[in-house]
């Protein structure tokens, strides 16, 4: 019986050190676990954009908004960071329009000389989790700094948004990736464990039609899994659809989510012979992009080197345009640029299957 | 067997080599070969296991590239147009590579529409080749429920749905029954007869007798001979071929034996006697009488013309079963089937 155990023991481990790619995998995971989960989720937030904006008629300055605009600018945490970017601005209706399209993360409005109530009135964009309570309650201390004794009114434009709406978009573009786990290019390590590819090689077929065939097949596999997640966002976390353009617009993002994400486990797939070895980098992308894509977390709480990886990240343009379809009702104008981003990278992605698709057995 | 000695050539090998190399050493698993094969032939490679056949074909089907030399198929270079290369061959590897998780149907359709047969007869064409496996009933069933030989079948006739000019067949009839393998031979002649040039790798020697106009001997990556059947046995010393099982053996006969003109060799291994001779069944009663005098108790005795087999021992020394590579691997029961 022991021998026995010895053998199998003996077969096991030769196969694990033979494959010294899954070994440093194996160990990879935890170490970024710990490296970006630590980093992403505990990061301290610091130089979180805000508009301060004079109310008026008249346009005059008043001593509050110098007073207000110079404290806000020059707050400091425990390790010296600063919390709040003021951005000055003239007009009120600029500072609500830049709040709409993500520039600032909040409007503050400090009241006229001639206002009836005195009140500072906060715009804070209400579909991010984090800064809304961090700047309202800055401007607190603030004017408690100051003395002043104005009535706050917080104004969440996106209205009352939960943490579960909040992460359910996330989980859509998380589902996306979980099923190129199984579908993606797996198809294609499963024709070379097997050696059924050696039949298909030596027909015409061309390595552009390989790797299209199996993104589209991947694609059309990820975009079940997203919209099923995207229906029971809409069931169980009460985000609501409030016209069929709004709905359209985000099947759309989630179709070329879909692209982006397949196109790039294809581009892995496309040289890996093993599905092992497939499995763990998908995992180990699985996790990075996850947690970079701002789902969890938003992105302005990361450290900028990890900020570095969310420009390169398919997941943080999906998570990004999906919350200002659903949870903001942004348009097309809005997350265009998110799209392109999209689109250039599953671009890119595809050639890199293309270019790395051995149509040899060597 | 036919001939379609029409004189064109279908495929020019040019000194090609193959080098596989890794940490430890490197193998020369094509060392120079150069040959041609004609329009219409069916030809064929012989040789051991790991003789370099495998890899030549792959070569040849573009899955390889050579590490120096190169080929043409019909006016296609394997190295600058592997794509038009593509598109004249049908290939049925050694290795099965049959979709499992397909039905019968769909493996043959997957294929038909890699290698572009007009959408407008694949159907038709699909179902003349599951006829002509006997496959029909089994259309809808998984590949991966056939028996080895039905699988084997599938995989055939796969590789000619396009009725490519030119079919390799690696090890068509591996691990098939006699009659299976009897059909697969009917299947072949028949292509053959549509003008289709056919390169077969075997290592059994019916099939290459049976089958091929010419064949190349293969071993340890070298061309050893290329003839006609008829050619390759006048290479052996004429005549045929005597074996005699005996119980006891008498050093003393066999100088006698060799003193008889029509004897052109012989040899006592293993108690064992075996000799050339120019007419076996003239030489034969002498022979008998020769050994009865010296009172030698006789098990067996066997007179064939040289097979295949034989002559490939002769040119090599080992024989085609062995693997390549242990030399002199003669195993006793193979040597005279």
């Amino acid at each position: 019986m022991i021998r026995g155990a010895l053998a199998i023991f003996n077969r096991d481990f030769k196969k694990f050190l033979s494959n010294p790619f899954v070994v440093i995998m194996t160990l990879m995971m935890p170490i970024m676990y710990l490296v970006i989960f630590g980093n992403a989720m505990g990061g301290t937030i610091s130089h979180i954009p805000v508009a301060v904006v004079q109310e008026g008629p008249p346009y005059t300055p008043t001593t509050l908004f110098t007073d207000m605009s110079y404290e806000l600018n020059h707050i400091t945490q425990k390790d010296d960071p600063k919390l709040i970017d003021v951005r000055s601005y003239n007009d009120e209706t600029a500072a609500k329009e830049d709040l709409t399209k993500g520039r600032v993360s909040a409007v503050v409005v400090v009241p006229s000389d001639i206002s009836n109530d005195h009140a500072v009135r906060l715009y804070v964009d209400s579909s991010d989790s984090v800064t809304p309570a961090l700047v309202e309650s800055a401007v607190m201390k603030v004017l408690a700094k100051l003395h002043a004794d104005n009535p706050v009114i917080v104004n969440k434009i996106y209205g009352d948004i939960k943490y579960i709406q909040f992460f359910g978009v996330g989980v859509i573009m998380m589902a996306i990736f979980t099923s190129t786990m199984f579908g993606g290019g797996i198809a294609l390590i499963r024709d070379r464990e097997a050696g059924i590819h050696e039949g298909y090689l030596v027909t015409p077929v061309q390595r552009t039609s390989i790797i299209a065939g199996i993104i589209s097949s991947g694609t059309i596999r990820a975009f079940i899994a997203g919209f099923a997640i995207f229906f029971i966002d809409i069931l169980i976390t009460g985000i609501v659809i409030y016209s069929i353009e709004q709905f359209l617009l985000a099947m759309l993002v989630i179709l070329i989510a879909c692209v982006g994400v397949t196109s790039l486990v294809v581009s892995f797939a496309s040289r890996f012979s093993a599905q092992q070895e497939y499995a763990s980098v998908v995992a180990f992308l699985n996790l990075v992009l996850f947690m970079t894509s701002g789902a969890f977390y938003p992105v302005i709480g990361m450290p900028d080197w990890l900020r570095w990886v969310t420009v390169i990240n398919p997941e943080y343009y999906g998570v990004d345009a999906l919350r200002g379809i659903i949870l903001r009702g942004q348009g097309i104008d809005v997350i265009g640029i998110d799209l392109v981003a999209l689109l250039l990278f599953s671009g890119a992605m595809f050639i890199l299957g293309i270019a790395t698709y051995r149509r040899t057995l060597e | 067997m036919t001939s379609h000695d029409s004189g064109h050539e279908v495929i020019r090998i040019d000194h090609l080599v193959k080098v596989f190399k890794n940490k430890h050493k490197s193998v020369t698993a094509v060392d120079d070969v150069s040959f041609s094969v004609a329009r219409g032939e069916i030809f064929g490679l012989l040789g051991p296991n790991g003789a370099g056949k495998s890899t030549l074909i792959r070569i040849l089907t573009t899955l390889l590239s050579p590490t120096s030399g190169t080929a043409v198929l019909d006016q296609y270079d394997i190295i600058k147009q592997p794509e038009k290369v593509r598109s004249i061959i049908g290939v049925c590897p050694q290795n099965s590579t049959l979709d499992m998780e397909l039905t019968a149907y769909d493996n043959l359709d997957f294929y038909g529409k890699l290698v572009d047969v007009p959408e407008d007869i694949l159907d038709k064409r699909i179902w003349e080749l599951l006829e002509m496996t006997g496959l029909s009933d089994r259309a809808y069933m998984r590949a991966g429920t056939f028996s080895g030989g039905m699988r084997r079948k599938l995989e055939i006739v796969r590789a000619f749905i396009h009725r490519p000019l030119i079919l390799f067949l690696d090890e068509p009839t591996i691990g098939l029954d006699p009659e299976a393998r009897r059909e697969v031979w009917q299947q072949i002649e028949e292509l053959n007869r549509e003008e289709t040039t056919i390169i077969l790798t075997t290592h059994y020697m019916e099939e290459a007798e049976k089958l091929c106009n010419r064949i190349a001997f293969i071993d340890r990556g070298r061309l050893i001979a290329l003839d006609t059947l008829e050619n390759l046995k006048k290479m052996v010393p004429e005549g045929d071929l005597i074996t005699i099982g005996l119980d006891a053996t008498d050093d003393r006969i066999l100088p006698l034996i060799r003193a008889n003109p029509l004897v052109s060799a012989a040899e006592i291994n293993n108690s064992v006697l075996t000799l050339s001779a120019k007419e076996g069944s003239r030489v034969l009663p002498a022979l008998v009488t020769l050994i009865e005098q010296y009172s030698l108790p006789m098990n067996s005795i066997s007179i064939h013309s040289p097979s295949l087999e034989d002559i490939f021992i002769y040119l090599t020394g080992s024989a085609l079963g062995a693997d390549s590579g242990d030399a002199g691997g003669v195993k006793g029961g193979r040597r005279f089937p």
